[in-house]
């Protein structure tokens, strides 16, 4: 979490608007999704990695060892499609054991083949959009979409006290540490139940203390601010677009096809 | 109440008990502010200075006794508050309680678009005093990843961007560096000659004694003494009941005076080097004479 914020302040991207690359995020990821397609899911993946190691200028180590976060879930979930347990063996391959075959089958093998592409497909787009665009212009792009002014304000202060509180967490954490709180277990739970006291009460502390200053700028209830402003340029959404029919086209064309034939 | 132009805050007979506390806040606190002047607010923690700040502004409002900005009555309405908080502007000790941006764009900002100023000058001032503050070379880094410096220089730039008559800050080198203490102070200074009336809470004495027009010196939520920065430092047995000592340059200075080391003048000098002038003054002084 605090690694990738780190890593989209320093992207390369960072500055291109930010209502584009939403777009383009969530336009390939809708198309990803929908299609369930290797096809797709395989230029996608590739397309991203180069936009955002090549352009965004993310380390590949660092792109890489994200990856593997969702990666862990996907190979866990789809082992569970691959592998069946059955009196008879499938067609792909089969373990005898005892009475039983631990065994897939192929249609399966290439189900979880294609869940897996797909998945990782639309985690890519995901991380392009994190990694390459600092929260605060997400939010910016939001506003300027009309979400309800309420979820932005609550994700925009969210935001920011998240960074507060783990500070002040960290240093609790070290101060506990420096008098032998985390010696053991026992004291480990304690300090650790102690530590969620005292954040809780801080951040109500802290609450009211943001609130008194907001109202001392004449806070009624909304916040106004302006975002800094990135143009879009003409020819990068053109891009996008065209980006995007090419990738519905490489879906569709061969189901076109197939029902012609 | 006879109004003279000259005062920017009159605050008459002020009261103020925060919930569930037995003891008063704010106790009869009498006070008048000159415009344009700089006032620097010493006393201990719990002395009322944050709360009676926070009643410049009408966050809190007083139980009894009333506060006027020039020479008007605080409001207590919707309008008379965004009125009174476009003219006296806090910034808060803590930046972290203040900046709820974490983009430094947007978070000075909030202010102005909250006074009704349209994008277009909104963007204009934002620019200009992200400019004047110094704060470009960090502009673009979010609040998270600035020094405690950075963060107070923007908590300055949010109430600037507003142009407040009434810049009130609260503590604002408590936990800096020399370094960004210094560049603060220059801010300051740079704020009084705008004609932005500064009040500031410190307990810095020497620094006090060196930049104020006058101090006011608080104790159980009254003014024990207000004056000039020589007034209220002759007054050792205020000082000592605010838990003050006195400036280290004025002990040196009167010290100097007793063993005769420099000659007895009226006029005190207000910082070390100031007083170490007096000194090479002196020494020509009886160069010369020793000549002749």
């Amino acid at each position: 979490m605090l690694l990738i914020d780190r890593l989209s302040y320093r992207s390369k991207l960072r500055y291109v608007n930010a209502s584009e690359k939403l777009l383009y995020a969530v336009a390939t990821l809708a198309l990803c999704v929908i299609s369930r397609s290797v096809r797709t899911a395989v230029p996608v993946f590739a397309v991203n990695m180069v936009l955002t190691v090549g352009k965004g200028g993310i380390p590949l180590s660092r792109y890489m060892k994200l990856l593997l976060i969702p990666a862990a879930f996907l190979i866990a979930g789809t082992a569970a499609i691959v592998v069946n347990v059955s009196a008879v063996p499938l067609d792909a391959f089969a373990f005898p054991a005892g009475d039983f075959y631990i065994t897939g089958s192929r249609a399966g093998l290439w189900q979880a083949l294609k869940t897996c592409l797909t998945a990782l497909a639309a985690v890519s787009c995901l991380y392009f959009l994190a990694l390459n665009t600092v929260m605060t212009d997400i939010l910016g792009a939001l506003r300027k979409l009309k979400v309800p002014a309420l979820l932005i304000e609550l994700m925009l202060l969210i935001y920011r006290f998240i960074f507060v509180l783990s500070e002040t967490a960290s240093a609790i954490r070290v101060s506990q540490n420096s008098r032998l709180g985390n010696r053991n277990l026992r004291t480990g739970i304690r300090s650790f139940g102690a530590m969620g006291t005292a954040l809780f009460i801080l951040a109500l502390k802290r609450s009211n203390a943001l609130y008194d200053a907001m109202e001392s700028r004449c806070y009624d209830g909304t916040i106004r601010v302006l975002s800094g402003e990135h143009q879009a340029k003409a020819e990068e959404i053109l891009l996008i677009v065209a980006y995007e029919a090419v990738l519905a086209l490489i879906w569709l064309m061969p189901l076109w096809l197939e029902s012609r034939f | 109440m006879d109004h003279n132009e000259n005062w920017v805050i009159e605050a008459q007979d002020v009261s103020f008990t925060y919930e569930g506390n037995e003891e008063k806040a704010l106790d009869g606190l009498e006070l008048k502010i000159r415009r344009g002047s700089r006032v620097a607010f010493m006393g201990g923690n719990g002395s009322g200075k944050s709360t009676f700040f926070l009643c410049l502004n009408g966050i809190r409002k007083p139980d009894s006794g009333r506060i006027c900005i020039d020479g008007k009555p605080i409001e207590y309405t919707r309008k008379g508050l965004l009125d009174v908080r476009g003219k006296v502007g806090i910034v808060f000790q803590e930046p972290d309680n203040q900046l709820f941006s974490a983009s430094v764009y947007e978070e000075i900002s909030f202010g102005i678009l909250n006074l009704g100023a349209d994008e277009e000058t909104a963007r204009e001032e934002v620019d200009q005093v992200i400019g004047e503050l110094e704060i470009t070379p960090f502009k673009d880094r979010p609040a998270h990843a600035l020094s405690g410096g950075q963060k107070k220089q923007v908590a300055i730039a949010d109430i600037l961007v507003m142009h407040p008559e009434v810049m009130i800050l609260d503590e604002p080198a408590a936990a800096l560096d020399p370094a960004h203490t210094r560049k603060v102070h220059q801010i300051v200074d740079r704020l009084t000659g705008k004609g932005i009336t500064v009040l500031m809470a410190t307990h810095d004495i020497d620094y006090a004694y060196r930049w104020a027009d006058e101090i006011v010196l608080m104790h159980g939520g009254r003014v024990l003494r207000q004056g000039t920065p020589e007034a209220v430092c002759a007054d050792r047995e205020a000082l000592c009941k605010a838990g003050l000592e006195p400036p280290s340059v004025l002990r040196l200075w009167e010290c100097l005076q007793d063993k005769g080391m420099i000659s007895r003048t009226d006029r005190h000098p207000r910082s070390t080097d100031e007083l170490i002038r007096m000194l090479e003054c002196d020494d020509t002084d009886v160069q010369n004479k020793e000549r002749i």
